[in-house]
This record gives C-alpha cells, structure tokens and sequence, in this order.
C-alpha cells in the first residue's frame, strides 16, 4: 500500500509487525514517514523499516520519544531495522 | 547461520562510519564559532568609542564585523555543511584529512585576520586573508564536490551552487579589499566593499541559510519536503537579486538596478516565508521553542534590511541607514537565524555522537542547559536593539552597552556549549549526562 502524500514509500503489514519501505526518498521524508508511523501503531506495536540508508537522524528523534531500533537482516545494499517502544 | 542482530542505539551508528564525521571535526568548528563569537563583542567592546564615526575602515569595529562573519557565522556553517550535506544527500564524507586540515588553517586564519584589522596592521591581515581564503578553497572544493554528487534535492543544489559562486567572487573582493589597504588598489574602494558585502552576506551565507533551510526545517518539524519547483523559484529570484546588486555596485544603473535587486529579494524573501510557513504549518512538531524564535527573528529582520534598502535607494542618509542595513543583515538575520539552527542541531548532533557504544544513548534534551539559552536570546536581542541605537544617535555609551549585553549573551552561548561537551563526554565514558547540571 503506498503512503498518503508520500509517493514512493509502501507499507504491508506481516507476522513481525507493520512494515514500511522507504527506500529511495528524499531526506528528510523518510525521518518524518517513520516518526508518523511510529505515533500510528503506538506504544505495543513493531515497526519493520526498509531503508538504503543508516538514517543516523532518526536515532535521537526515536530515543527522544522512548523508542528504540535495531538492525536485523535485510536485501544487500537494505538498512533494516525493527522499531519498537524501549522496555 | 543468521546473521548476528545488532541491537540497541549505540549499534545504530557502527555501519554510519561513512556518513558521521568523528565527533572532533565538526565540534572544533562549532567550539571555534562559539569562542570567535565571544571575542566579536570584546571586540565591539574595545572600539565602542570609534563606532558612531566607523565608516567601514580598519579598527576593532570591522575585526568585530569579521569575527562574527567568518568567525562565528562561516565556522558553523562550514562544520554544519561537511556534517549535514552528505546525510542529506546520501553520500559518503570525503577526506577527512582535508577536514581536519581545514579547521587548522582557517581558525588561526581568522584570529590573525581580524586581530590585524583591530590594530590597523595590513600585513596581519594580507597574512590571515591568505590562510582564510586558503581554507575557504579547500572547503568549497569540498562542497563542491558533495553538491555534483547530490541524489535529487534540486533546490538545496541550487542554493549551494549559487553560495559556491558567491564564495569565489567574496575571494575576488576580499584580495582586492587587502590590496587597497597594502596601498596598492586592484578595484574602486566602493564597488569593492559592495561586492564583498554582496558575496559574502547574501551570496555565501544569505544562500547557505535558504538552501539549509529546506532541509533543516522539515526535519525539526517533521514535516513534508518543501514544494521543489518554489523553492527553485525563491533561489532563482534570491540569486538574480544578489546579481544585479552586485552590478550595480560597479556604478552600472545603480538606481534601476538596485530597485530591480531588493524586488527580486522581496519576491526571494516571500516564496522563501511561504514554504518556511506551509513547513511548520504541515509539520508533526510546530512549535521549537526558542530556536523558532530566534528564526522568525532572523526572517523579519531580512524584510526589516530590504525596507532599509530601500529607503537608502530612496535617498536616506548612507552613514545611519547603511549601517543599520549592516546590523538588520548580520545581526539581525544571519546571526539570529545561526543561533536558532544551533540550539537545535547541536545537541542533536551529540546525541548522534554519544549513542556510538552505548546501550542507552541520552536524549538531545538531556545534553541541553535550556538557561543558558534563554539568557542568550534575551542578550541578543538587546544587544542588537542597542546597537542599532547606538548607530541611530551615535552614541559611544550605547555601543559599550550593546556590546556588554552581546558580550553575556555569547558567554551564555559559550556555557551551553561546553556543558554540551561535558554531557557528551560523560556520556561517551557511559556516566549519566545531566545528572549532576540540571
């Protein structure tokens, strides 16, 4: 499913949680895509991101809010990261 | 096998290597900006007697001047620039080496620049002006290079094509400036301090601020990219202006072509608000707080200087107007602009730095001493509130204390920074950052 105002970016959702591509945007949109979906699917859900780049601005944004990342196996040349509310 | 999963923010940064610049280059321009900051009012402080009558000559007034513009003003954007472009346009940080090299060129550079200009020496200043423009070469090949291999962000491209264009005509001008006072002229003394002005306030960091701002922007508020196409449209008219102000400095048309410059700033200055506005508007985060403040600041202040401008087209008297255009530009725009993106990336920038290794990175909030900043904002504002009284009824004592209240307002800045830095070392040594300050 491609994301409102955002052409480019997908989401799908599977048994790991909801996952969302953005693979090719431009900075900063991926940054606010991701923070947006992390308001949507709340404080017990996973966010999968698919991305081609560490996205080194998230991190602080992410901890800012009590969330977390880590880096899991992806597609080469695929940042992957599973995204989750800090325990 | 799988793979190992790397967990937790320090591991965010281990495969980053390529993007985040170790923590030393940057900071060592952040910190230079900072200390350069503090010495532009000492310096202000020590020619606050010959403000009223400073027409633009060698003394501490004009070392002011410098210390702020290349001082505080280009040291933080050339650390902002080599740090924020690559991650902005997904390329790698080229020549770390050079970076380094850069900062030890151009800091004592601009410490005998403008130390040479505050005791009247043109030598000093031959000697620091070849250090400075030295490193200024290095860093625009630098950013050079970043913008040729920028991934889309056309506007962003535009803007830093059209400041790499400025900062080669601010080199032209400021040789040519050095070779007057060594007393041998390579341009009219007019049309060489309007160019230099025009490169390196509007050219140089005026475009820099645009061209930044369609990033920084949307990632403080969190919001869409600005619309491409405008912010082509606000670059264009920006760069057109500049150029037609510059020609004009040449004695070219003067009067048509400088009426024909501010339109063309207005047009700049309006698109550029308009998608700031819509940014904010449309953004998750809508208000930052102070940083905000001090932008709007900025903003107003650059529509405050292009009413000033024109008024000097119209016929007010050039010694009061034209330095108060100086003041609404420099002060009032450029620095008030600086320091609003400053208090926002700064601590962002260590908390990028202190995740490296840790299991629980502190937030941006944490390494903030949120008073010291709010002792800066008010400083800055009076200061620059009696500055400008003091060139309006050229007042000595207005000056001395504009310069006192800069002087608290860059010594509160320079607190916050260092406490940023002990927060970001104890962080670093896995201590907890702002336990023992807030």
């Amino acid at each position: 499913m491609t994301v409102a105002g955002a052409p480019g970016a997908r989401t799908w959702t599977a048994d790991d949680g909801l996952h969302l591509d953005v693979r090719g945007l431009q900075a900063p949109q991926p940054l606010v895509l991701i923070l947006q979906m992390v308001h949507e699917v709340g404080p017990h859900g996973v966010l999968i991101v698919h991305h081609d780049r560490d996205p080194l601005l998230l991190y602080p944004e992410l901890v800012q809010i009590g969330w977390w990342a880590e880096r899991i196996p992806g597609e080469p040349g695929e940042v992957r990261l599973r995204l989750a509310a800090a325990p | 096998m799988k793979p190992p999963q790397r967990r937790l923010a320090g591991a965010f940064l281990a495969g980053a290597g390529s993007r985040l610049l170790p923590a030393s280059l940057p900071w060592r321009f952040f910190g230079a900006a900072a200390v350069f900051h503090v010495l532009a009012w000492l310096a202000l402080l020590a020619g606050a007697a010959d403000w009223p009558a400073w027409q633009g000559g060698l003394g501490w007034p004009l070392a002011a001047l410098h210390l702020v513009t290349l001082g505080t003003l280009l040291c933080s954007a050339i650390g902002a620039s080599l740090q924020l472009l690559p991650v902005a346009t997904r390329q790698p940080v080229r020549s770390q080496r050079l970076m380094a090299a850069l900062g030890w060129i151009y800091v004592p550079g601009v410490a005998v620049l403008t130390l040479g200009m505050g005791r009247a020496e043109p030598h000093w200043v031959a000697a620091g002006a070849v250090a400075v423009l030295g490193a200024l070469a290095v860093y625009g090949t630098l950013l050079g290079l970043n913008l040729k291999g920028a991934h889309g962000m056309p506007g962003v491209v535009l803007h830093g094509w059209g400041a790499m264009a400025a900062l080669l005509l601010l080199a032209f001008s400021a040789v040519a400036l050095v070779a007057l006072w060594l007393g041998r002229p390579l341009l009219d003394a007019a049309a060489a301090r309007g160019l230099h002005l025009l490169a390196a306030a509007f050219g140089v960091m005026g475009l820099l601020a645009f061209g930044l701002s369609y990033v920084l922007l949307p990632m403080f508020a969190l919001s869409p990219v600005p619309d491409e196409r405008r912010q082509l449209a606000s670059g264009a008219a920006a760069i057109a202006a500049i150029a037609l102000a510059m020609v004009a400095a040449f004695g070219v048309a003067p009067t048509a072509l400088r009426l024909a410059a501010i339109a063309a700033g207005t047009l700049a200055l309006a698109l550029h608000l308009q998608l700031m506005r819509r940014t904010l508007a449309s953004g998750m985060r809508r208000d930052f707080g102070r940083a905000l403040v001090l932008m709007r600041i900025g903003w107003g202040s650059l529509a405050l200087a292009l009413g000033l401008a024109l008024a000097l087209v119209l016929g007010a008297p050039a010694a009061i107007f034209g330095r108060l255009f100086g003041i609404a530009v420099v002060g009032g725009w450029l620095l008030s602009f600086l320091f609003g993106v400053l208090q926002r990336i700064l601590p962002f920038l260590a908390a990028m730095h202190a995740a490296r290794g840790q299991k629980r990175p502190p937030t941006p909030s944490a390494l903030t001493l949120d008073r010291a900043l709010a002792w800066h904002l008010r400083c800055h504002v009076a200061a620059l509130l009696a500055l400008a009284a003091a060139t309006a009824a050229g007042a000595a004592a207005l000056a001395t204390a504009a310069a006192l209240a800069g002087l608290a307002g860059a010594l509160s800045f320079g607190v916050f920074f260092v406490v940023l830095m002990q927060r970001l070392r104890q962080a670093r040594e896995g201590g907890k950052p702002g336990a023992a300050l807030n």
